[in-house]
């Protein structure tokens, strides 16, 4: 068997983060392998995002290893850091686009300046990005002047403009109003479909159900289970995740 | 900021000490042959330079004398024969009484020649020339009260104003305890502050209270009757050790007696610029559009020390502020105290701080003194402005530009300081506004802005409340004009 292809692209052990006296994820331990598409679920406050934010390092995790491509994230200096950070992208519940810039110029920032690509080239994957998206003749607008769904498609090509190796979501479609979740779902579908690796914190028990490879669910510091959706949504295990599911689907 | 302050401490105990022992060194009684380099190093460089408070007439005041304020008065003539004896140029520096001899100690001036009395307790500090010239006491009053008040004593219970430092005001100390002391700095002010009844009588020395009653309608100069308590009249001021130029002076105050130049010619022409002072022509030169030359350099210099000040403010204030943001704990600390520290002193301490002690060690003029005074000070406020409008942005900005592999510096260049400078520019607006109504206090060193101009007019001209009048306007116009145009700017900027 080939070593190679047995390695996660995502890997933590022993993960574990405390903010003051509140220890937010105690011990988690899971892999994420290429081309995998996991739904992390929980309740609210679960540590959802911030074990997300551990995964690229936004948060300095307490203790435990990070490992991206075999390599521990949590023992590299700054710069090797962003360099890493590059090859992660995230997409945030409140979009974040730079409003000073416009949806190409948000798109090609940190090609430019971190990749240093040139302008044409630059230009040229952005403009494919926004088609990819359905936004191709929004290049030119600020972001203000977009409607949430649209924002958060700019976001996701914003992300991909570095040719991310992995795709981190934050309750991506949390944000909006629910006429548009369906247009943000559906460029997540197609990425999932065109073999990106994804780890995507939501609530979209239907996206979880029909795309993801694997639920994860996280309650009390630890993912409590971790299951092929179909498994994990007709026979939860704990008693958690069967309150859980239960409060989900009286709503 | 514990560290800072001790360290600043320190350093000013060494900038003072070295001062001081410097002075010691070359400590020396009125009878010692020269043997210091004072007055090689006049000769050297061809010039005396003099400090005098030009609002003390005859003895020295300002006259527009071609549309250009020019001291002239008893004092500058023995200056001039000074200096002329020695074979140098005269230069004259005006400033405020009470720095007369701070600037004396601290080597801006060679000499300090004011109407200054010859005191025990200012000969600790400068070595003084000879007497030349001793008067009584007055008191300028006006002409109403004429009936009632005849000497210091019929002032029991009311106000008396002297200059503050001159010998007129300890003799009200000592003598008038009866009635309340009103110090001011400037001669012009007593007088103003007389005729719009702040105060019933001023105390002077005799020729200058007749040289105010003779040009200002409806006051009066009467005898004082104040006890001798041992003044021995007016002396040239030298730096401590400078005997060769004590000994200089010594010399042509000696001819000037001999030939009793003082009475002869010296006040006679004082009293000729005076007496002008009441001629017709000379009321047309003290309109004030004569001195639109004085309020236009003011203007201009306002003007200028605000702008460059608010610039390097704001530079200085980008780096403390991006100090204070950081997380390396030093350099956190350094912006911390500078900030905490130049907020919690008056801007008037730090720039006679800059002029008069760092002067000890390089030797700043006072227009760049008072710059930097007030960029040094500018930046602190300036940092707060920048550090609160970065702080005003959303982490979110910060964590989705790190996730695309920005590293922190670029983060802070190319996503949040564009967007924190749409708070900042307002808030720059408004302090280089405060800056134009601040940076007045400059005036206090001798740089030439509005004030510093608008006293000169003052007096110039005998009158006290119109060159005031016209230079609120003219601040008023600055800074209204200013935050016009600073919400000009600002409405452009957010229909971009
Ligand atoms: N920077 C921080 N400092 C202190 N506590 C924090 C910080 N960030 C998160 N927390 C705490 O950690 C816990 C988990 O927060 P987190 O945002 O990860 O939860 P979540 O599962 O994403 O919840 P939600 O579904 O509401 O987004 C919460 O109790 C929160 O208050
Ligand atoms: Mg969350």
């Amino acid at each position: 068997m080939n070593n190679e292809t047995v390695t996660p692209v995502l890997e933590v052990k022993h993960l574990k983060k405390v903010f003051g006296q509140n220890e937010v994820l105690k011990d988690i331990n899971e892999q994420v392998s290429n081309g995998q598409v996991i739904c992390l679920i929980g309740p609210s406050g679960a540590g959802k995002s911030t074990f997300l934010r551990c995964l690229n390092m936004l948060d300095q995790p307490t203790s435990g290893e990070v490992l991206f491509e075999g390599q521990d994230l949590t023992k590299l200096d700054d710069k090797r850091l962003d360099k890493t950070r590059e090859n992660m992208g995230m997409v945030f519940q409140s979009f974040n686009l730079f409003p000073h810039k416009t949806v190409i110029e948000n798109i090609k920032l940190a090609p430019v300046k971190v990749k240093g690509e040139d302008d044409a080239t630059a230009t040229a994957t952005a403009e494919k990005l926004l088609k990819q998206v359905g936004l191709e003749n929004k290049a030119d607008a600020f972001p203000a002047s977009l409607s949430g769904g649209q924002q958060q498609r700019v976001a996701i090509a914003r992300a991909l403009a570095m040719n991310p190796k992995v795709m981190l979501f934050d309750e991506p479609t949390s944000a909006l109003d629910p006429e548009m979740v369906g247009e943000v779902l559906k460029v997540m579908q197609d990425l999932a479909s065109e073999g990106m690796t994804m780890v995507v914190v939501t609530h979209e028990m239907g996206f979880a159900r029909n795309v993801a490879d694997k639920v994860w669910f996280m309650a009390d510091g630890y993912i409590q289970e971790s299951a092929e959706p179909k498994t994990f949504f007709e026979h939860p295990e704990t008693d958690r995740a069967k309150d859980f599911l239960a409060k989900i689907l009286e709503a | 900021m514990k560290k800072f302050a001790k360290w600043l401490f320190l350093v000013v105990t060494i900038v003072v000490t070295l001062g001081v022992t410097g002075n010691m060194n070359t400590k020396a009684d009125s009878n010692t042959p020269a043997t210091d380099q004072y007055l090689s190093k006049v000769k050297a460089k061809g010039e005396l330079v003099v400090g005098t408070s030009p609002d003390f007439p005859p003895y020295e005041f300002t006259k527009n004398i071609n549309g250009k304020s020019k001291v002239v008065g008893m004092d500058m003539e023995i200056s001039k024969k000074v200096a002329h004896d020695m074979g140098v140029k005269l230069v004259i520096r005006r400033m405020d009484f009470d720095s007369l001899l701070v600037a004396l100690q601290t080597g801006k001036v060679d000499m300090v020649i004011a109407g200054m009395s010859k005191t025990p307790k200012r000969a600790k500090s400068v070595d003084f020339s000879n007497v030349y010239y001793k008067a009584g006491e007055d008191l300028v009053i006006k002409k109403s009260d004429l009936k009632t008040i005849k000497s210091y004593k019929s002032l029991a219970g009311k106000a008396i104003g002297a200059q503050t430092g001159s010998i007129q005001y300890n003799l009200v100390k000592n003598q008038a305890t009866k009635s309340t002391l009103k110090g001011m700095d400037k001669d012009t002010d007593l007088i103003l502050a007389l005729q719009t009844n702040k105060i019933d009588a001023i105390a002077l020395d005799q020729p200058t209270a007749e040289a105010y009653a003779k040009n200002t309608s409806g006051l009066v100069a009467i005898n004082a009757h104040f006890k001798d308590e041992g003044e021995q009249g007016s002396a040239i001021a030298f730096p401590k050790g400078a005997q060769s130029l004590v000994n200089s002076a010594n010399k042509s105050i000696a001819e000037i007696k001999s030939k009793n130049l003082i009475h002869k010619q010296y006040l006679p022409n004082a009293g000729k610029y005076l007496a002008t002072g009441k001629s017709k022509s000379a009321k047309a030169a003290n309109s004030m559009w004569a001195y639109k030359d004085f309020f236009i350099a003011g203007v201009g210099y306002t003007l200028m020390i605000s702008a460059v000040s608010v610039v390097i403010g704001f530079l200085l204030g980008t780096l403390l502020a991006l100090m204070r943001l950081s997380k390396n704990k030093i350099a956190n600390g350094i912006s911390v105290s500078y900030i905490e520290f130049v907020r919690g002193t008056p801007l008037m301490v730090q720039i006679l701080f800059i002029y008069f002690g760092l002067g000890l060690v390089v030797n700043i003029p006072a227009l760049l003194s008072g710059i930097i005074a007030v960029s040094l000070n500018s930046g602190a406020y300036v940092a707060e402005v920048i550090r609160s409008g970065i702080s005003s942005i959303a982490v979110g900005q910060t964590e989705a530009s790190r996730s695309l592999g920005l590293s922190r510096s670029m983060t802070m260049r190319f996503i949040i300081l564009p967007q924190a400078m749409k708070n900042i520019w307002p808030a720059l607006g408004n302090e280089f506004v405060s800056l134009i109504k601040e940076s007045s206090i400059v005036s206090i060193i001798g740089v030439k802005d509005l004030i510093y101009q608008s006293r000169i007019v003052q007096a110039d001209t005998y009158r006290g409340v119109m060159p005031l009048l016209i230079t609120m306007i003219l601040y008023f116009i600055m800074t209204f004009g200013l935050s016009r145009l600073m919400k000009f700017f600002e409405g452009r900027m957010t229909h971009e």
